[in-house]
């Protein structure tokens, strides 16, 4: 989590600097821009952590910059609003659209410094399973068309024997692929092996 | 086609759009082809021949008005309807010409405008041509406006016998006017009543930015200094950013002084009943959208007070907003609103703003000068503190009551004109 920085961006320079003061007290990187476009300009996807706006910003609002990234990736920075008095149906809405959480002014700090905390686990386990899928997705790309008919199978619940039979292999054959499969996807039995292929199943 | 219709229908065609004047138009050829009869009688020569052309001329007459899609009247001096078309019938929501013919037009004019509708009738009865416009309240109870053009009918020998009218919907049109003009009584009470109010919320929002960035840093700093592991001089510069921000949060409190300065009143000898009035007419719209009523009580021969009248105008009308807004949110079934003056004790004037609403809860009576103090959702508790800061820079005093009998009152003194040493113009602060 170390490498995880918070996002402020705020039109108030006086506030940005503060919350970054307020922020760093729990050890934690902060990088503040003025404006949603300055953000915008300079944003990575890659980068881990989570993002705090003030719903009320001049020039793209704070609902504005939510639907852009949004629109520019599947998935990005979880957002935590700061709203002013009255501003809470505002950030309703923004939490419907997507938003990871809220806070209302005047806030307290432990609150915010904890939902901040939150929002950044939560990235990083979405992050966790997104790269574990995308490792599963390399390792099944590495097996042959005749190791992935086996898997299939196997995965239906069929025993070898049965697997040869439908395949027009010899038992020993199908075992043979069977222990290729497992080796291959890094499975250790036959639950794990299960699991991983339902893992492969929802992403297709 | 004889020469009557023909008349008949040139006026037709030469009115063009204004069927008003078609109409009237025919009407008229008729009667005077019953003059024509006359005098034919008179020389006694083919009688049978006008007749028959009096009439046809008629029926046309009659047919015209029937298909008319305007409404179509004719009214007796004392306003029974004599005849009127379908048109007409619908108009006024009649299922059947006997729910209105032969009856008063008042079953259908809103009785806050019957006195209007009678002095018009007068008029056309004395032989006017007369246009005008009257709420009305339809036999089945629906509510429209109505705009009528009435022409006198008069018989052979000049006398009017009927009042010819031709009236129409304007319902649509009045609303857009209405909505117009309210408007424009937004934009001035936006302009000259609420500057204060909208000021204050401006400065809310500025006054909180440096507040929440102070509240930051001061926390930032608690919570290393807890955490042990800070040196002093670490804290040096968010210490020196909460300085700042204070300088600015002050410096946004002394663009309000300058901007209260500004507004020092401009005093001078003003008639006080000329201002109520003026506010009267300035707040009538909204009262009247709220369903209360200003009466006003005006006495006669006061003192001119030494006053800037825009800004007595707008302390009066914070009092009238606010019964207003306490009768409407206490759904007082009456709503009343009375302004008097009259002589104060001294050689001044005295103003009084009392209404039929709630009243003001006796513990709370003492706050309800003090800024931000507010009972409203949308309120910004602002209207009573600015009110008396006014009526204090008039020399004058501002006091609120909660009688007995419910509703509340406020009453505020002005100095008479010419009363002070000095002469002249005189200024006062608005505080301090
Ligand atoms: N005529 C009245 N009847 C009952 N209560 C009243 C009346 N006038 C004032 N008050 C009370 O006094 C409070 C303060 O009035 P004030 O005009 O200062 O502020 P406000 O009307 O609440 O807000 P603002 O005028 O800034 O819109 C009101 O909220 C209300 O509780
Ligand atoms: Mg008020």
């Amino acid at each position: 989590m170390s490498d995880a920085t918070v996002f402020i961006v705020d039109d108030d320079e006086a506030v940005a600097r503060s919350l970054r003061w307020l922020i760093e007290s729990i050890r934690l990187e902060v990088e503040t821009h003025a404006s949603a476009h300055a953000f915008l300009d300079r944003f990575d996807p890659g980068r881990r952590g989570c993002l705090v706006l003030d719903v009320r910003m001049p020039g793209i609002s704070g609902l504005e910059l939510q639907q852009r990234l949004a629109a520019r990736r599947a998935y990005h920075l979880p957002i935590i609003f700061i709203t002013g008095h009255g501003d809470v149906q505002m950030a309703v809405r923004a939490v419907q659209a997507g938003a990871f959480d809220f806070v209302e002014k005047p806030f307290n700090d432990q609150d915010l410094l904890d939902r901040i905390q939150r929002a950044i686990a939560w990235d990083a386990a979405q992050r966790d399973r997104e790269s574990q899928r995308e490792q599963l997705r390399a390792l099944f790309a590495g097996l042959t068309a005749r190791e992935r008919e086996v898997l299939g199978l196997v995965v239906e619940g069929l025993s070898n024997k049965a697997i040869a039979l439908e395949l027009g292999l010899s038992a020993k054959t199908v075992e043979f692929h069977r222990a290729r499969v497992m080796e291959k996807l890094r499975a250790r039995s036959l639950t794990d092996l299960v699991k991983l292929a339902m893992q492969l199943g929802a992403e297709a | 086609m004889g020469t009557g219709s023909e008349a008949l229908w040139l006026g037709l065609v030469a009115a063009g759009g204004t069927l008003a004047a078609a109409l009237i138009f025919s009407a008229v050829s008729a009667l005077r082809l019953r003059e024509a009869e006359q005098r034919l009688r008179d020389k006694e020569i083919d009688h049978q021949a006008v007749m028959d052309r009096l009439q046809e001329n008629e029926y046309r007459l009659r047919a015209i008005i029937e298909s008319e899609p305007e409404c179509v009247k004719l009214q007796a001096a004392d306003g029974t309807v004599l005849e009127i078309n379908p048109a007409g019938l619908k108009l006024v929501d009649a299922d059947s010409p006997e729910d209105i013919v032969g009856k008063r037009i008042y079953a259908v004019v809103a009785p806050e405008h019957a006195e209007l509708y009678r002095e018009n009738m007068r008029r056309v009865f004395a032989g006017e041509a007369v246009v005008y416009e009257f709420r009305s309240i339809t036999l089945k109870g629906r509510t429209c406006w109505m705009e009528t053009h009435a022409v006198p009918l008069r018989d052979a020998r000049g006398a009017v016998y009927a009042l010819l009218g031709i009236t129409r919907d304007v319902t649509e049109h009045k609303l857009a006017e209405e909505q117009a003009r309210r408007h424009q009584t937004e934009l001035a009470r936006v302009a000259r009543l609420s500057t204060m109010g909208e000021m204050a919320t401006g400065l809310a929002h500025e006054l909180n930015q440096p507040l929440a960035a102070i509240a930051n840093f001061a926390r930032g700093c608690i919570r290393r200094l807890r955490g042990g592991d800070v040196a002093p001089s670490e804290l040096i510069g968010p210490l020196e950013e909460v300085c700042r921000q204070a300088e600015r949060a002050s410096e946004v409190m002394r663009h309000v002084r300058d901007f209260v300065r500004k507004r020092e009143p401009q005093l001078a000898g003003a008639d006080i009943n000329q201002i109520v009035r003026s506010v009267a007419k300035l707040t009538e719209l909204e009262t009247r959208q709220h369903g209360a009523a200003v009466r006003l009580e005006l006495a006669p021969q006061l003192p001119r007070v030494l006053a800037d009248p825009i800004m007595v105008e707008q302390v009066i009308g914070n009092l009238v907003r606010n019964s207003v807004e306490a009768m409407t949110e206490a759904r007082s079934p009456r709503r009343e609103i009375t302004i008097r003056t009259g002589p104060n004790g001294g050689a001044g004037v005295e103003v009084e703003i009392a209404d039929s609403g709630p009243g003001i809860d006796g513990a709370l009576i003492d706050q309800v000068f003090d800024q931000f103090f507010t009972t409203k959702r949308e309120g910004v508790g602002m209207g009573l503190s600015i009110s008396r800061s006014i009526v204090e820079s008039h020399g004058g005093t501002i006091r609120a009551e909660s009688g007995a009998a419910g509703g509340a009152t406020f009453r505020f003194s002005l100095q008479a004109a010419g009363q002070e040493a000095g002469g002249g113009e005189r200024r006062h602060g608005l505080h301090r």
